[in-house]
């Protein structure tokens, strides 16, 4: 009997021992339910804490319609409660006044530029000289909070680009460099320049031309008078022009571009002048084909195919038909000297030309063939900036292996 | 028949004309290269006097003349005045005489282009590529941007010392040189591969507009 | 019996070293154009350059503007487009306004026939658009890298009015767009000058604008250095980056189909490359031995 009651004891022990616990539960959890509820519904109702430190100021490097904004982040922004979502910048002339939007920025942002039109007929015109208030915003799902006002600021422009100085600079050194040796060059002084392997075979094939009887075709490629290419080739069509009045040897141009045949026929009639030939100039054999490319290019296939001249010479500017005369003038049996500055096309020429002056050494070859004062200065300049370049490379590479950051931004070019 | 029609016919025997010179140079050839100059050039005097010389000259005059005679006020346009002087000095080339006037036009043009695209050249394709190419020699942790990083400051370093004119290539410096040949004829190579591409390219489109286009072989 | 073999193999190697080009001519004319005419697709691995120029494009919001400057002619047609068509529904397919202009003569008229093709796709028709509001053409203006230079000031000075004749102020899409200011993106479609390279002097490095480009595969390469630095978003490389544009928008076109022959006319091209060079070092090796 004893036994039997003290069983039944146990489970009624048992029972209200676990009823409680679950009541007890229960309970618990019912109030951090409320609990939770009432920190929810607290924090939905509570605003980001606003962005403070709010400034503004002229907007640098700029002609004077901009202010830049700048404040700290909301307290609540990546921490606390972290609700913002975004930033609104809300500019008015006077403190007290109307305040407008003038722009939006995600959150994590803080700072703003409040660009303006230059033109007074514009209605965003921003005027310069102008005092102006700013607040930001903080928004966070249909509530939000505005920071203090700011003190006032007016934009003004610049006169000077401080981001533009390593231009500046460049532009300073690389001009010193040419102008100084422009300038040693015509006191006579003899400037060093390497023998170009092109150039070397100029001679010779004229003399080919000559000994065959056959005309040299003289190709200043599709770029206009203004490019330095072309202007390089009329360097060097004023020594084989030369030559070839020497020789008597027709020389045969024809052009994309009135402007280059202009130049050309000018360049040619005053070399055969210096030659002492001038009698033996043909103005004629100097003449305007088409200024379309691939039409240009069927015209001189053309006069290669017909004319079959001895030498082929392509300095110039040159495109996608580089090829395409190339092949010609191979299948013509000529010999071919080309040079180019158009990347693009010079394997094209490499492949199929004899001799290939490679980009900048076609400026230097005019310089070379041409010993103008000038042209043996900037090239002796431009020798010197790329010196300083490659000083300039290895020393920043180190510097980046090393993680100097110094000598990264010195090449820091503000847009 | 439709124009289109005509004008894809006249496409594909011209076509089929130019290509007809891969075989031999023939008349066939010869007569679609010369209406391919002459049609090219009446086009580009066209163009040139639809789209350059009438908005650019003659509208842009007109433009000022209606604001000094509605107006009474001297507008800006009249600087195209100077461009279209500018423009008869070149046509003075004709005449032997007075020829060493284009000389005036022809300065104009290279020096302003000269000045346009100095501080350009140098920021755009100098300083910003210079510093783009300042890069670490070891990238700790990955291997691929280490050797391409030691690949792009050297073949640019050697590819300089190559195009450095004031040195005969000898020695060690011959050597570097050396090295920036390499690295050029392997770009070039690159780009040649490039070129190939975009020439069958045009090939294809060409083969398309044959046999799809014209004989409507291809759906 | 050995000397003889040597000879025979030296004789077909000097033949193929001397072979009739109009023979090579015609390997090329077949390997591009037999593939026309099987419709097979090939898969197209997108370069990150190519997914540069794509993602800047899509990472753009409804309503944004885009101005399109197409600056190539006929002759560049089968490699910029398949890039001009789809960009143009790429563009109308994400809600994108675009202004349309050129620096080459036959540039604007390039993109309207790339809008005729576009225009008739089923859901580019649904969406209505309307000339003014939807897209514009500005037309062609003299001028080269003076152009890009002028309208970072002011759009009006170089296009008074559009390709129709119609002066901006009367037109919907281009009230507020003064300058690179009021447009979130230049595409340029380029094969020479002026193209891409003066878009990046002019306007990238000057008035800070974001520039994605597509260019013939001869250009193309010479761009690489503007994406690495960051001044291009990405760049298209001709028939092939048409095809990776074309692969990324879920929307194969001409240049994925013109993919098939371009690889077969490349392996052509490669196996020749092979037998030239194995034809030219025999015979060098022949002639330094006798």
């Amino acid at each position: 009997m004893k036994d039997k009651d003290s069983h039944w004891t146990r489970v009624l022990s048992l029972f209200l021992f676990v009823f409680v616990s679950l009541f007890l539960g229960m309970q618990t959890c019912l109030a951090q339910e409320a609990e939770q509820a009432e920190a929810l519904q607290d924090s939905l109702a509570q605003p980001p804490a606003p962005p403070t430190n709010v400034v503004a100021k002229d907007a640098p490097n700029d002609n004077g319609h901009a202010l830049l904004v700048i404040w700290t982040l909301s307290a609540d922004d990546g921490a606390g409660q972290n609700n913002v979502v975004s930033y609104q910048i809300l500019r008015s002339d006077s403190p007290d006044g109307e305040f407008e939007v003038r722009g939006l920025v995600p959150a994590g942002e803080n700072t703003y530029k409040d660009k303006g039109a230059k033109e007074k007929e514009d209605a965003n015109y921003l005027p310069p000289h102008k005092d102006f208030y700013y607040k930001v915003r903080v928004r966070s799902d249909g509530i939000f909070s505005d920071s203090e006002v700011s003190l006032p600021a007016h934009a003004y422009g610049q006169w000077y680009h401080t981001g533009k100085t390593a231009v500046l600079l460049a532009v300073l050194i690389f001009s010193t460099f040419a102008l100084v040796f422009i300038t040693v060059a015509r006191k006579g002084k003899k400037l060093y320049i390497r023998p170009l392997a092109g150039i070397e075979a100029v001679d010779e094939a004229i003399g080919r031309a000559t000994e065959m009887g056959k005309p040299i075709l003289y190709i200043l490629g599709l770029g206009s008078a203004d490019m330095i290419a072309t202007i390089a080739s009329f360097t060097i069509l004023s020594r084989v022009a030369k030559k070839t009045a020497e020789y008597q040897t027709p020389i045969l141009i024809p052009c994309c571009d009135p402007i280059v045949m202009a130049v050309a026929q000018e360049t040619v009639r005053a070399a055969y002048l210096e030659a002492g030939r001038p009698d033996d100039y043909k103005q004629e054999n100097i003449y305007y084909l088409t200024s379309m490319q691939f039409a240009y290019v069927a015209g001189v296939n053309g006069i290669m195919i017909r004319e079959k001249p001895a030498t082929n010479f392509y300095l110039g500017k040159f495109y996608a038909e580089s090829l395409l005369l190339a092949e010609t003038g191979s299948l013509a049996g000529s010999i071919q000297i080309s040079g180019t500055d158009e990347i693009a096309q010079i394997p094209f020429f490499v492949a199929a030309t004899d001799y290939t002056l490679i980009g900048e050494e076609l400026y230097a070859a005019s310089a070379y063939l041409g010993r103008e004062p000038v042209l043996l200065g900037t090239l002796k300049g431009q020798d010197w900036a790329k010196a300083l370049v490659m000083i300039f490379l290895i020393l920043g590479a180190l510097a980046a292996t090393f993680h100097f950051q110094f000598f990264l931004n010195l090449f820091k070019v503000q847009l | 028949m439709s124009g289109e029609v005509v004008g894809l016919w006249i496409g594909g025997i011209l076509t089929l004309g130019i290509f007809s010179f891969i075989y031999k140079d023939n008349p066939f050839y010869k007569f679609s290269e010369a209406l391919f100059v002459g049609v090219s050039a009446g086009y580009w005097f066209v163009v040139t006097f639809w789209q350059y010389f009438l908005p650019k000259l003659i509208d842009n005059l007109v433009l000022a003349y209606t604001v000094l005679t509605v107006e009474g006020k001297i507008d800006y346009h009249w600087v195209y005045l100077l461009g279209g002087g500018l423009g008869i000095l070149m046509l003075l080339r004709l005449f032997p005489s007075v020829g060493w006037l284009s000389r005036w036009s022809l300065a104009f043009i290279v020096g302003t282009t000269a000045g346009l695209q100095f501080t350009r050249y140098l920021e755009s394709n100098g300083i910003i590529q210079v510093k783009g190419t300042i890069l670490s020699l070891f990238v700790w942790g990955d291997l691929n941007s280490t050797i391409g990083n030691i690949v792009i400051v050297v073949g640019t370093f050697c590819g300089l010392i190559y195009f450095f004119f004031s040195k005969e290539h000898k020695g060690a410096f011959g050597g570097a040189a050396r090295v920036g040949v390499w690295f050029l004829m392997i770009t070039f190579g690159a780009l040649f591969g490039y070129t190939v591409m975009s020439r069958m390219s045009l090939l294809i489109g060409r083969m398309d507009f044959l046999f799809g286009n014209w004989l409507g072989l291809i759906k | 019996m050995n000397q003889e073999n040597n000879q025979e193999v030296k004789s077909i190697w000097e033949k193929l070293l001397s072979i009739d080009r109009r023979i090579i001519f015609l390997f090329i004319a077949v390997a591009v154009a037999v593939p026309l005419f099987f419709k097979l697709s090939m898969r197209i691995p997108v370069t990150p350059v190519a997914q540069g120029t794509y993602q800047a494009i899509e990472s753009l919001p409804a309503g944004s503007k885009v101005l399109a400057s197409f600056d190539y002619d006929p002759g560049s047609m089968p490699e910029l487009q398949p890039m001009a068509e789809a960009f143009f529904r790429h563009a109308f397919r994400n809600d994108l306004k675009v202004i349309i202009m050129g620096l080459w003569p036959q540039g604007p008229l390039q993109a309207n026939i790339a809008l005729e093709e576009v225009f008739q796709d089923e859901d580019i028709k649904a969406k209505s658009l309307q000339y003014g509001i939807d897209y514009v053409n500005l037309g062609f203006t003299a001028g080269n890298e003076v152009v890009i230079d002028r309208m970072g000031h002011s759009f009006e000075e170089s296009y008074p009015k559009d390709g129709q004749g119609t002066p901006l102020s009367e037109i919907p899409l281009m009230r507020g767009v003064r300058n690179y200011d009021n447009v979130d993106l230049i595409f340029n479609l380029s094969a020479g000058y002026p193209g891409t390279q003066e878009w990046v002097q002019y306007a990238v490095d000057v008035f800070h604008v974001k520039l994605a480009a597509g260019n013939t595969a001869v250009q193309a390469p010479a761009m690489y250095p503007y994406v690495q630095t960051g001044q291009l978003s990405g760049v298209l490389g001709g028939m092939k980056g048409g095809a990776e544009y074309e692969t990324l928008l879920g929307i194969p076109g001409r240049a994925v189909r013109y993919m098939f022959s371009q690889a077969v006319a490349h392996a052509v091209i490669c196996m020749f490359i092979i037998i030239g060079n194995l034809a030219f070092f025999s015979i060098r090796k022949r002639k330094k031995t006798s």
